[in-house]
């Protein structure tokens, strides 16, 4: 029973790292003249998804049936995180920029590892 | 097939008075016959297990040689006698002797698996049934009581099939009915599968089954 | 005896102490592989400046020293704007001893796009240039045309691309190799097209001190010495007979970096040597408390007719397998912290950087899962023979 818990506990620790890193320590670069590009919205955009990944996976821990389902909604919703960064939204031009060196590879990565997270959850979980 | 000791002596480091080594066992020469039951007792500290050692290929002695049939067994390497041990000797030790990691029919199956031999499938669950600890086959042996693993290391001995069985104590931790049945299982490989058995006992049940008992008092067998 | 397969169960069945050994190996390779890749990165960085840089000599207006340091132009791309006489070019080549002598004029872009820095735009006479222009016609054979542009591969455009500058519009016909050095975040155009993005920063009323009229205006000028010419002589001519003209020696330039560069490699080898001592040291004992603890599993293996060696053997095997898993898993690790986020490493390290070939990571990471299983084997070799010398009698005498 314990172990089941696991992947909904990874999956809300990454989910916090998401939404709160990417307005704070993963946040994108902030314009001379204290406009936004669209490399903020990107970042805002992902702070949107890990808030919904976190509610999921508070409703994968909580709930006692369905598990299984909540988990795999996680997975698109972690595809649309890896790819809004630079696919869907784009960044600024400059690689050495802070949005594409820091945010988009941290937040890719912490999709991923949350889309793994997921899939465990939802191979181990066990509808009773 | 026959075992023979040819005056097989062991000494071991200790300073004792004048010398400095001890004789735990004298030399001895002596010979199991396939098809019959030798029990040893004595004294503890009298050498019997390091007589028990000496013959089954576990302890090289200091003087003497161990033949079975042919074969002088501390003449081979360690890897041609390891191989003979594990097909052709079975050793029921005093202590525990269970692999934690594995349930109790791997324990058993263990000494065919150490080659990547065809595990004895059959005739372990065979004996487990005999003596009574099939219902245990996948339990851990740190779920299993003194007289359980010591079933569990009997039928791991007789799985093998070996041509030549020791026993230290096998009756040690087991109740009066279970002593019963593993010296009746004893008699009956020795006699109907004419396999040599060698005891080392402390119980008197044991002797009852004996074609022949020997005594041992301070390493020398009397 | 065959081990291979027990050896793998015993991993698997003891999960606690296989992942605590791999976590040790993981440890191992993840300094390994982390710290030479950065070392390499800066040395294939530092070699990539040199011969991007081409030039033996760089003169720039004396301002430019002060102003924005001209190194941090090619270590980080930070935009400058300085400029000179374009009469220097000609001066320059009058001197005995050069070769060359190739103008470039630099201008610092407002916002590009949506970018929120500074792009630097570089002006080159195609005519004389030495430098840029080899680099742009691997991948471009006609060289730049009218409000053309060639991006450098941090520029994220694409060929064909229309970047706008100014107002205008320049298209995107050649994105050069990556170099590891500020020039990455460089665009460069012909002289014609750096004249007319002149002219769009004067109507947007930017003040440059260039105008578009000015036009015998640059910013540096890159000079190659004859073969057998001595630089020093050279350069101590063309200051000598250069007013407000600054001559900088790329050697002492580069001089400069690689000594900060070998600062680092020192740092990162320290660290890696460290990390190995203490790893090693780690391992050791945990080998040690290991055959302590499975001295009783042994000896009821021998007591089965293990042998020796086999039982040695599979030892071996375990603490190998460890060192192949925690091997993998810090080289996975340490490629997942350095390659996604190598931009930031290069700009925190200020230091020239490029990311070595594919082929060297791979027999980089190759080796470094070789090598943690060579050590964790290692360690584990000394536990296979204290374990294969059990004496199984003795060992399993007493109460049950």
């Amino acid at each position: 029973m314990k172990k089941q818990l696991i992947p909904g506990c990874v999956l809300l620790a990454l989910s916090l790292v998401i939404t709160l890193g990417s307005i704070s320590f993963l946040s994108p670069c902030v314009h001379e003249d204290g406009s936004f590009g669209a490399c903020h919205w990107a970042g805002r955009s992902c702070m949107g998804i890990g808030a919904v990944l976190g509610i999921l996976a508070v409703m994968a821990l909580l709930l006692r049936r369905g598990r299984r389902g909540v988990y795999l909604s996680a997975l698109p919703a972690c595809l649309l995180g890896i790819l809004t960064p630079g696919t869907l939204i784009s960044l600024c031009r400059m690689s050495s920029m802070r949005c594409r060196a820091v945010m988009q590879p941290a937040l890719i990565i912490l999709f991923a590892a949350s889309a793994l997270a997921a899939a465990a959850g939802a191979v181990c979980a066990k509808e009773s | 097939m026959r075992m023979i000791a040819e005056n097989v002596s062991r000494t071991f480091f200790r300073k004792t008075g004048e010398a400095n080594y001890f004789f735990a066992v004298h030399p001895v020469t002596l010979e199991l016959d396939e098809g019959s039951v030798t029990v040893l007792t004595g004294r503890s500290g009298s050498g019997k297990t390091t007589l028990l050692n000496l013959l089954s290929g576990l302890l090289p002695p200091t003087e003497g040689r161990v033949l079975l049939g042919d074969t002088d067994l501390y003449a081979l390497p360690d890897s041609a006698l390891s191989l003979l041990r594990s097909e052709k000797i079975g050793v029921i030790p005093q202590g525990r002797s269970a692999v934690d990691t594995r349930t109790v029919r791997e324990n058993i199956l263990l000494p065919a698996l150490l080659y990547g031999k065809k595990p004895p499938e059959e005739e372990a669950d065979r004996w487990m049934e005999e003596l009574g600890i099939a219902s245990l086959r996948d339990a851990r042996p740190k779920e299993l009581s003194g007289g359980e693993l010591r079933r569990m290391a009997i039928a791991r001995a007789l799985s093998a099939g070996p041509e030549v069985l020791f026993a230290d104590e096998p009756t040690g931790d087991l109740d009066d009915v279970n002593t019963a049945r593993v010296l009746e299982i004893f008699r009956a490989f020795a006699h109907e599968k004419s396999k040599a058995v060698f005891i080392v006992t402390h119980d008197s049940e044991a002797v009852k089954i004996a074609d022949r008992t020997l005594r041992m008092d301070a390493g020398t067998v009397l | 005896m065959k081990t291979f397969a027990l050896s793998v169960q015993n991993l698997i069945r003891k999960p606690g102490r296989t992942v605590a050994l791999s976590l040790l190996t993981a440890f191992l390779s993840l300094a390994v592989f982390g710290g030479t890749v950065v070392v390499l990165s800066l040395r294939s960085g530092l070699q990539s400046l040199e011969s991007r840089l081409g030039a033996d000599i760089i003169l720039v207006p004396s301002e430019a020293q002060s102003k924005v340091s001209f190194k941090d132009l090619f270590l980080q791309g930070t935009a400058g704007a300085w400029y000179m006489d374009a009469s220097v070019t000609e001066k320059a080549l009058e001197v005995p001893g050069v070769e060359k002598a190739a103008p470039q004029t630099f201008l610092a872009s407002l916002k590009a796009d949506c970018c929120s820095v500074k792009i630097q735009v570089i002006g080159i006479d195609p005519q004389l240039d030495f430098t840029v222009q080899p680099w742009i016609s691997r991948s471009l054979k006609n060289g730049l045309g009218d409000m053309e542009i060639a991006v450098g591969c941090k520029v994220e455009a694409g060929m064909g691309e229309i970047l706008r500058i100014y107002d205008r519009q320049c298209k995107v016909t050649a994105c050069l190799e990556p170099t590891g050095t500020g020039l990455d975040t460089a665009v460069y155009c012909n002289m014609d097209t750096m004249r007319k993005l002149l002219e769009a920063a004067e109507e947007k009323g930017i003040n440059h001190k260039i105008k578009s009229g000015d036009e015998d205006i640059i910013s540096a000028v890159y000079i190659k010495v004859r073969d057998g010419a001595d630089i020093g002589q050279v350069n101590s001519a063309l200051t000598g007979k250069l007013r407000k003209v600054t001559a900088v020696r790329t050697r002492s330039m580069i001089t400069g970096i690689s000594d900060s560069l070998a600062g680092v490699s020192r740092t990162v080898t320290l660290l890696i040597a460290l990390v190995w001592v203490l790893a090693v040291v780690i391992l050791l004992l945990v080998f040690l408390m290991i055959s302590r603890e499975r001295a009783g599993e042994f000896a009821v293996l021998r007591l089965l007719g293990a042998s020796r060696q086999g039982l040695g053997r599979m030892v071996l095997t375990e603490s190998a397998l460890c060192g192949v898993l925690g091997g993998a898993a810090g080289t996975a690790l340490a490629a997942l912290c350095i390659f996604p986020f190598s931009a930031l490493i290069e700009q925190q390290l200020s230091l020239p950087y490029l990311l070595p070939g594919a082929g060297t990571i791979l027999a980089l990471a190759l080796g470094t899962v070789l090598l943690a299983s060579a050590v964790s084997a290692a360690a584990g070799f000394l536990a296979a023979r204290r374990l294969s010398r059990v004496d199984p009698g003795s060992a399993l005498r007493g109460g049950t």
